[in-house]
């Protein structure tokens, strides 16, 4: 069985100019597996993700044929019921450390506060969970990390911290939004092999959305390419050179590479019917 | 000679008694005309090479010459006649509330240069931006966009050196692409010397003729674009960080 099911998802954001479609009509399904998520800004990736925890904030509005979780029908749960599975169920790593963390509450603040406010666990014991969770993480000096404040650690360490809180309730789905991009390629292989220990290990779900092809290609399982809220292209990732949707291509070909020709980059070509305004 | 000479360059910064050697000790020369690459991990320096370079960080041994001529501090308004500096984020490098055409007209009106209705609007369309985003707010455009008006600010003084800080690593793919386009292009048009950050090394590939590997505030080895291609570089590190890139490398089956 899967452990998330989504049809026919859009997101309609109302404006003074009229209702606005972020998301047009998405369908996936999940199992313990790692699916990845690529398109370009305003693609609609950011708020297909944040859709499965309904954490979309009026004017925005989430509509689904279907949305269940492991079972559970997240259109139809109460504010209460999603309170209960996010965080503890579905984990959320957002991407940018800098505006995602606390800046004037330590890190062992900001990790042990779950564990105090939810879980009810004080003291040591969360301290030592926290700790225990940095260390899944790679960080080397837990110590000195759990005293420290957001500003005094790197983009790197910052984002592993946040990895690390979400791990904490050991969820059943990670929602991952561009959790690398703000990292160095060396310091982003890390961050990789720890989530793909986490996804081997506890048979975890991960959605891992990025705007890098290359990167999803080489690390998930299997594609979703969106463009202007839809879904364009499906695809297995290790087939994605063997895309054929005009859009995946060009995104393919735009990136320069390393011995390549000096001649200009192909730019994206959005011309074709598929980019015009309600192409399917 | 080079055009950039910066000869046993450090920088320490000093912060709660604390000191922290952002760059030890690191050499370069950059040709007229010339691309050069620096890359390396966030904190390797790289950055701090730039700002150094235009007096933003503090210089605690080595010495900087642009064209033969050790720089002075403060830099003066000569210096910024002859090199200014694009920066990674646009949406945090341009003011909010000036518009584009405040934003452009400033340097002008800084050095007393006359007839900036008319040079505000070259600028703009030889970063290929329509002359009536003249008088939106950043806010109004899309990161390509305010990254194209960061560009043409820098050029409004007509500078001949240009030092890009990750220039395109706040865009979409093709996004970076077309803004790689126009670097190309407006170098060639201009003459331009690039001094490149970048962490992506199918970046500096492309746009550079010479790189720099930098690791922990030191140079670790100087590489030609072709030894880069054909992996022929001698460090450790150098090599890792080449491999962690594979991606990126041309397809073999496509290479022309």
């Amino acid at each position: 069985m899967s452990l998330l099911e989504v049809q026919n998802l859009r997101v309609t954001f109302d404006t003074e100019t009229g209702p606005v479609q972020a998301v047009r009509g998405v369908s996936f399904s999940l199992g313990r597996e790692r699916l990845g998520i690529v398109g370009e800004s305003g693609s609609g990736k950011t708020m297909t993700g944040r859709s499965v925890l309904r954490l979309i904030r009026p004017p925005g509005r989430i509509a689904a044929d279907r949305m269940v979780f492991d079972g559970q029908d997240l259109m139809r749960a109460s504010e209460r019921d999603m309170r209960a599975l996010r965080g503890k169920r579905i984990g959320m790593v957002m991407q940018d450390p800098k505006y995602s963390l606390n800046p004037v509450m330590t890190v062992g603040e900001q990790l042990t506060e779950g564990l105090r406010r939810r879980d009810r666990i004080r003291g040591a014991e969360a301290r030592a969970k926290a700790v225990a969770a940095l260390e899944a993480v790679q960080i080397r000096d837990p110590d000195r990390v759990m005293a420290a404040y957001p500003h005094e650690l790197s983009g790197g360490m910052g984002q592993r911290v946040m990895i690390a809180m979400m791990l904490i309730p050991e969820p059943d789905l990670l929602i991952a939004d561009e959790p690398t991009s703000a990292l160095d390629v060396t310091v982003q292989a890390e961050v990789l092999s720890i989530l793909d220990a986490l996804v081997r290990d506890r048979g975890m779900g991960l959605i891992f959305i990025s705007h890098d092809l290359r990167l999803v290609g080489r690390f998930c399982d299997r594609v979703l390419v969106m463009f202007k809220g839809r879904v364009v292209e499906e695809l297995e990732a290790r087939r994605l050179t063997e895309a054929r949707h005009p859009y995946t291509r060009g995104l393919l070909n735009c990136l320069p590479r390393i011995g390549g020709p000096r001649e200009p980059l192909p730019g994206l070509d959005r011309s074709g019917d598929w980019a015009k305004e309600g192409a399917a | 000679m080079g055009l950039i000479e910066i000869e046993n360059l450090s920088v320490t910064f000093r912060a709660k008694g604390r000191e922290v050697r952002a760059v030890e000790g690191v050499s370069l020369t950059v040709g007229e005309r010339e691309s050069y690459g620096l890359v390396g991990e966030s904190g390797s320096g790289k950055s701090t090479i730039l700002r150094a370079i235009c007096g933003m960080a503090p210089v605690t041994g080595g010495q900087i010459r642009i064209g033969g001529e050790a720089l002075r501090m403060p830099r003066g308004p000569g210096f910024s006649r002859r090199v200014q500096m694009v920066f990674q984020d646009p949406y945090a490098s341009l003011h909010p509330r000036h518009t584009i055409d405040r934003t452009l007209s400033e340097p002008l009106a800084i050095h007393r240069i006359g007839g900036s209705d008319a040079k505000v609007v070259k600028a703009l369309t030889d970063v290929g931006l329509p002359a009536s985003f003249r008088f939106r707010y950043p806010h109004q455009l899309s990161g390509g966009q305010r990254q194209r008006v960061a560009i043409a600010r820098a050029l409004m003084l007509e500078p001949s050196i240009l030092l890009l800080d990750e220039p395109t690593s706040a865009l979409d793919a093709s996004v970076q692409a077309e803004v790689l386009n126009l670097l190309t292009r407006l170098r060639e048009e201009r003459g331009l010397t690039f001094l490149m950050v970048s962490h992506d090394l199918a970046v500096i590939d492309h746009m550079c003729d010479r790189v720099l590997v930098m690791q922990h505030g030191r140079a670790v080895e100087e590489l030609a674009r072709d030894d880069l291609a054909a992996a022929r570089m001698t460090t450790a590190y150098a090599r890792s960080l080449f491999e962690a890139s594979a991606d990126r490398m041309l397809d073999p089956a496509k290479a022309p």
